[in-house]
C-alpha cells in the first residue's frame, strides 16, 4: 500500500475491502475472452471514444492535450486507451491486475505495432515512482473496481504537480436504480445514497466501488486535487445499442446519467 | 412577467404566512442551516465570521444576518421581496441592530465589486434566482479568496417529486439532463442544476470547489418545512445540500 498506508491515512478503512483485488481478478479472468473479442475494434479506432455510448473525446473535451505527456492507465484492461494516447504522442504505461487482459493487450500491441509498458499491478499499490506522470486515466477500470480511498491517493502520488486525473465511473443515480449486474436500471431508487462505497452485486462475483458526489469531491480535495469538471454523459438520440445487459438503454440514458467523468488536477 | 417579478410577487404575498409558520423553527439563538436547522457550530461552513463583510442573498427576515452581526460580522441583507424586508427591519429594530438591507433580486445586486469576504444563502435567493445570473453576481461581489456558500435543494429532490401525488417518492419522475428552471403552477419559479453544471458554472466564474455537504438529517429530526415522511426520505437520499466554493486569489 506504500506511503498512504504507512502514514496512516487508510488504516481506518474497513478490512472487508482486503479481498476485492483477488475477487476482481477472478471475475475479469472470466470476462477476458469477451473483451479480447472487442479489443481489435477498440484498438483500431482513430479517435478515442468514451464509455458504452462511444461519445468522442473531441465532443467531451475531458482530456488535456496529451502530446509529450507521461500517462498511466489504471486498470487498463486491453489497453485501447493507452494505445490511443500513444498515437497522440503520449508515453503511456498501462497497469492491470488481470494477466488474461494484459495478454490481450500485448497481442494487440504486436498486431498494431505499438509498444509501451504493461504492468501487472493494482491501482491501489502501483510499483512506480512518485511524481512520474502527467495524466492518470481510468475508464471502467480502477475507477470502478478499485477502492477509491486507496487508488485516488496512489494517483496523487504518481502525478507530478499540475498533473490530471481523469476517470469515468457509472452514473451515481444509475447505481442507485440498479437491482443487480445483469439487469438494466429502472426508475426506482433501490438503495440509499448515504453510505455508498462498496458494492457486491448478485450474479457475477466482482466487487465494485461507487461514491456519492460529495464524497468524491472531498476525497479528491483531501488528496491535493482541484476538481475541474464532472462530465455527465448523455448519449446522442440515435446510435448502435451497447452489449451490456446491466446498463440502461438509450432512452433511460438520455434522461439520467449512466456515465460520469471526473476531471481533477493536482495542485502545484 | 419575468421570473424575478413573479417570485417577488409570490414572496410579497406569502411573507407574513411564511414568517408566522417558521418563526420559532428558524428564530434560534445560534446560526443554523436549512430545513432541519443543523447548527453552524457543527457544520462549520462559514468559519470565523468576526470582522468580515458578509452578504446574505435572500435574507428574508434576516434571522441569519442578525446572529452573524452578534458574532462580530458586518452583514448586509439582500431580498427580492419588500414585505420580507419589512419583517427584517422589525427584527433589526427589536435586536437594536442597524445594518444595510437592500431590496434587489440576486441577479442584479446594486453593490460595488469585491466588497465582501463571504456571500451566502440558506435556502435563499439561490433557490429562486437563475444560477447563470446570480453566481456571476456573487463572484463580482466577493473579494479574491472570498467564500461563497449556499444551502438549497438537490437534483434528487427535483427528480423524485411526484407532483400529481404531491409527495416525495423513491422514484425518478423528472429528467436529470436539462434540469434548470422548475415551474410550479401556483408557486414561485425555482432553480436547480445537475452536479456537473454547478461545477462548470463555479469554475467559469473563477471559483475553486471546496465541498459539497449533502445533509442527512438525524433520525426523527423536526422541521416546519418537511413532514415526517419527507424527513424519512431524506435519511436515504439527499434532499438538501450546501455548496462551498472559494473565489480564486
Amino acid at each position: 500500500m506504500g506511503a498512504q498506508l504507512a502514514d496512516g491515512a487508510d488504516l481506518d478503512r474497513p478490512q472487508e475491502t482486503m479481498s476485492h483485488v483477488d475477487r476482481n481478478r477472478e471475475a475479469w479472468t472470466e470476462f477476458a475472452p469477451e473483451f479480447a473479442e472487442l479489443a481489435p475494434r477498440a484498438w483500431g479506432r482513430d479517435e478515442f471514444e468514451w464509455g458504452v455510448w462511444n461519445v468522442p473525446e473531441s465532443e467531451l473535451g475531458a482530456l488535456p492535450d496529451v502530446a509529450g505527456m507521461d500517462t498511466v492507465e489504471l486498470g487498463c484492461g486491453t489497453a485501447y486507451i493507452s494505445a490511443w494516447l500513444s498515437r497522440r504522442g503520449a508515453r503511456p504505461v498501462g497497469i492491470d491486475i488481470t494477466p488474461a487482459q494484459l495478454e490481450t493487450a500485448r497481442r494487440m500491441q504486436a498486431e498494431f505495432g505499438l509498444d509501451f509498458p504493461l504492468l501487472e499491478a493494482s491501482a491501489e499499490d502501483v510499483p512506480l515512482p512518485d511524481e512520474s506522470f502527467d495524466l492518470a486515466i481510468s475508464e471502467y477500470g480502477a475507477s470502478i473496481w478499485a477502492d477509491p480511498y486507496r487508488w485516488i491517493p496512489e494517483a496523487a502520488r504518481l502525478l507530478r504537480p499540475g498533473g490530471h486525473v481523469v476517470f469515468l465511473v457509472n452514473g451515481t443515480i444509475m447505481i442507485l436504480c440498479s437491482a443487480d449486474e445483469e439487469l438494466p436500471p429502472g426508475r426506482e431508487l433501490l438503495r440509499p445514497y448515504f453510505g455508498m462505497h462498496r458494492f457486491e452485486w448478485d450474479g457475477t462475483g466482482g466487487i465494485e466501488f461507487h461514491l456519492g458526489y460529495g464524497d468524491w469531491i472531498r476525497l479528491l480535495r483531501e488528496n491535493g486535487f482541484a476538481v475541474e469538471n464532472l462530465i455527465e454523459i448523455q448519449p446522442p438520440p440515435a446510435g448502435e445499442p451497447h452489449r451490456f445487459p446491466g446498463l440502461p438503454d438509450r432512452e433511460w440514458a438520455r434522461r439520467w446519467p449512466s456515465e460520469e467523468i471526473w476531471v481533477a488536477r493536482k495542485r502545484s | 412577467m419575468s421570473d424575478f417579478e413573479q417570485n417577488r410577487a409570490f414572496w410579497d404575498r406569502h411573507s407574513d404566512e411564511y414568517q408566522q409558520t417558521h418563526r420559532e423553527h428558524i428564530g434560534r439563538s445560534e446560526p443554523r442551516w436549512g430545513m432541519w436547522q443543523l447548527p453552524e457550530s457543527e457544520l462549520k461552513v462559514l468559519g470565523d465570521v468576526a470582522g468580515k463583510d458578509i452578504l446574505e442573498l435572500g435574507c428574508g427576515a434576516a434571522q441569519w444576518s442578525i446572529l452573524l452581526a452578534g458574532l462580530g460580522a458586518r452583514p448586509v441583507g439582500v431580498d427580492n421581496s419588500e414585505r420580507q424586508l419589512e419583517h427584517a427591519r422589525d427584527a433589526l429594530a427589536a435586536a437594536g441592530l442597524d445594518f444595510p438591507l437592500v431590496h434587489a433580486p440576486a441577479e442584479t445586486v446594486p453593490l460595488p465589486d469585491a466588497s465582501f469576504d463571504i456571500v451566502f444563502a440558506d435556502h435563499g435567493a439561490n433557490r429562486f434566482a437563475d444560477p447563470y445570473a446570480w453566481v456571476p453576481e456573487a463572484a463580482r461581489l466577493l473579494r479574491p479568496g472570498g467564500l461563497l456558500a449556499f444551502s438549497g435543494s438537490t437534483p434528487f429532490e427535483v427528480m423524485c417529486w411526484n407532483e400529481p401525488a404531491d409527495r416525495m417518492e423513491p422514484e425518478l419522475h423528472l429528467d436529470y439532463f436539462g434540469m434548470h428552471r422548475i415551474e410550479d403552477s401556483d408557486g414561485p419559479v425555482q432553480f436547480e442544476l445537475p452536479y456537473g453544471e454547478w461545477i462548470r458554472l463555479f469554475r467559469a466564474n473563477g471559483f475553486e470547489l471546496e465541498d459539497l455537504r449533502e445533509i442527512q438529517p438525524p433520525p426523527r429530526a423536526e422541521s416546519t418545512y418537511r413532514t415526517a415522511e419527507e424527513t424519512e426520505w431524506a435519511r436515504n437520499w439527499p434532499m438538501e445540500q450546501i455548496w462551498i466554493v472559494r473565489k480564486k486569489r
